[in-house]
């Protein structure tokens, strides 16, 4: 590993001192470490190396070497290799490493890498739990947050269509991630569960679009189920008393609440998507009605009695 | 000879390292293995690595310098090093959303705000907020997680999701964490005398007994995906079109899919679990086979049609 690791730092160290797209020829026979393989040798080596600093994010880019374009060769250019400092003070790396250590993707923690470039951090992180686990989407996340922070169309699969999307923002919320952004020839802002979108790829250009300016992402991704919709009915519902307290801490405070003596509560709620209010309501079985309207009694019966 | 991963995360590292101690000459190798999580030996081996590598001619004048001159180390004639690598979009997202999740859990301070603050202006376009993360902590976690990092007995007074049944029980919590949007407390249940994992949205109260225990050092989160047992109960279920999004969502074996119509096998640990999601599914499911579900289905029906039809009598 000591050899690999002395060829791919004297790799690296040429291509950012170079200046100038260099073939793998030259490579070859300038950089130490390559000089005595064999052909074949030297190309496996060659590709290995340079797919192992692509990993990593270095930016080899493969350019012809005159205005002839006969011979090609591999250039990074600097302004694209270099992070764009963003200046934190150590307090703020300390706060930043404990978060990295306290949240997670899919079991593994994130941002360790990105928090060594950014300078390490001091302090102790002794005592810190993996409290909070973002999902096991990262992959699709991550594309998506490419595509937004240099502005390319993200495309995917979404129920059985490709959607060709200009992403604006990603929420995370109840557990999953969204995407909002706006299908290319439409203004309208729609939400996309990402959990759902196959075959994400990135767009190969870069500024492709500008994102509507009055736009807040939080607020394009529902808060509650039955939040979707346009014209919402006021609906009163009866809750018992051994449930109320978990009815009140899911409809959250978008609800009005009366109490009576013997602890059962009554809600006033606004309901846009009645589907998703009832299927809620079921989970409550038996231990609370739905007073008012008649219209979405009735409703919730019929559904109840299935076929 | 490959490339592997381990090679990958030591240059990782190295380009980590090298910017910052150009930049900070003189710093101690006891500093340097804090910020980088180096041990003495790795730190001092990556220096010599350095120390021998450098630019066409790999002469004296072209060789970078690595020094340690009484635990001080200096690195010279490394220029093109000087300035981190650029983040990588995965791990940009890690570091920006892990951040956002602490702050949105409350958890955070303002030294968390200003540092996310300045992430979002070097790694996303201005104008929009582009990640947010929406992770609230419900009530009691903050109590719950002090009782587990005090070695607190709790008695909770809980209900459980899956069969609806309420219990008061002593718990010694372990770990208070959050996965797929709710917040869980893991520890050992002196009632039930076994490792439990509760929702803490489905405990509503806690309080400690005065009792100590010894705390569990370094737990990591116990899952809370379904995990199949041998006292499950199954059923097998035909999805019409308007309930397909049941085989997306829940673990479920799908045994057949054609003309719109998808049957399906589920596996529960309470039957209750499949009886409330049939019974939310209307029209859109049908029981093929499985008599414990199909029962605990028709006895919800039943309730809930008994409730109804009480009001409608007493108006």
């Amino acid at each position: 590993m000591q050899k690999v690791i002395e060829r791919i730092l004297n790799l690296l160290a040429f291509l950012l001192t170079v200046d100038r797209p260099v073939t793998a020829d030259e490579i070859r026979h300038t950089v130490a470490g390559y000089d005595r393989d064999s052909d074949t040798a030297f190309h496996r080596t060659f590709e290995r190396d340079k797919d192992l600093l692509r990993r990593l994010g270095i930016p080899i880019e493969r350019e012809a070497t005159d205005v002839f374009e006969v011979e090609f060769g591999y250039v990074v250019h600097g302004e694209e290799y270099a992070l764009d400092d963003p200046g934190l003070t150590d307090e703020e790396r300390a706060a930043l490493a404990l978060a990295v250590q306290a949240v997670g993707f899919g079991g593994q923690p994130a941002g360790q890498e990105a928090m060594m470039k950014l300078g390490g951090a001091v302090g102790s992180l002794e005592g810190t739990e993996l409290g909070a686990d973002l999902g096991d989407q990262a992959g699709t996340v991550a594309l998506a947050f490419a595509a937004i922070s240099e502005r390319r169309l993200l495309l995917f699969d979404y129920r059985d269509r490709v959607r060709r999307v200009q992403p604006y923002g990603l929420v995370h919320r109840r557990g999953r991630w969204y995407l909002v952004g706006a299908e290319v020839g439409s203004d309208d802002v729609k939400v996309f569960r990402l959990d759902r979108a196959e075959e994400p790829r990135v767009g190969d250009r870069e500024n492709a679009f500008t994102p509507p300016h009055d736009l807040n992402p939080a607020d394009a991704v529902l808060r509650q189920p039955w939040d979707a919709g346009d014209s919402p009915t006021v609906a009163i519902v009866e809750f018992d008393a051994d449930v109320a307290w978990i009815a009140e801490r899911e409809l959250g405070s978008g609800a009005a609440i009366a109490r009576s003596a013997d602890g059962s509560i009554v809600a006033t709620v606004e309901i846009a998507e009645a589907g998703a209010f009832l299927g809620w309501l079921v989970g409550f079985e038996d231990r609370a009605e739905i007073v008012e309207p008649t219209s979405m009694r009735e409703r919730f019966l019929v559904m109840i009695e299935g076929s | 000879m490959t490339n592997s991963p381990k090679t990958a995360g030591r240059i990782n590292r190295l380009l980590a390292m090298l910017p910052w101690v150009i930049a900070h000459p003189g710093a101690s190798i006891d500093e340097i293995c804090k910020r980088f999580g180096y041990t003495r030996a790795e730190l001092i081996r990556d220096l010599n690595t350095v120390f021998v590598c450098g630019l066409p001619g790999y002469g004296p004048g072209d060789l970078m310098d690595a020094s340690i001159d009484d635990d001080e180390v200096v690195v010279e004639m490394a220029d093109y090093f000087s300035r981190p690598l650029r983040l990588t979009p995965p791990e940009a997202l890690g570091i920006l959303a892990s951040g956002k999740a602490v702050q949105s859990s409350g958890s955070g301070g303002e030294a968390l705000d200003r540092a996310l603050a300045k992430l979002e202006r070097t790694l996303l376009p201005a104008g929009v907020e582009a990640v947010v993360v929406d992770l609230p902590e419900p009530p009691l976690v903050p109590e719950l997680r002090a009782a587990a990092a005090d070695g607190a007995l709790v008695r909770i007074d809980h209900t459980s999701v899956a069969s609806g049944e309420r219990k008061v029980r002593e718990i010694e919590p372990w770990s208070v964490f959050t996965t797929l949007g709710n917040w869980y407390v893991s520890g050992y249940c002196r009632s039930a005398k076994a490792e439990r994992v509760f929702r803490i949205d489905r405990i509503r109260s806690a309080e400690r007994t005065g009792e100590a225990f010894e705390p569990v050092p370094a737990v990591r989160p116990a899952t809370v995906r379904y995990t199949p047992s041998d006292d499950d109960t199954h059923a097998i279920i035909r999805l019409e079109p308007s309930g397909r999004w049941v085989a997306e969502y829940y673990p479920v074996e799908v045994l057949d899919d054609r003309d719109d119509v998808m049957t399906i096998r589920m596996s529960v640990g309470d039957p209750a679990v499949a009886a409330r999601l049939l019974v939310r599914l209307g029209a859109s499911a049908s029981v093929v086979d499985g008599e414990a579900i199909e029962q605990a289905t028709a006895d919800l029906r039943e309730r809930i049609r008994a409730r109804y039809a009480a009001r409608a009598r007493n108006d």
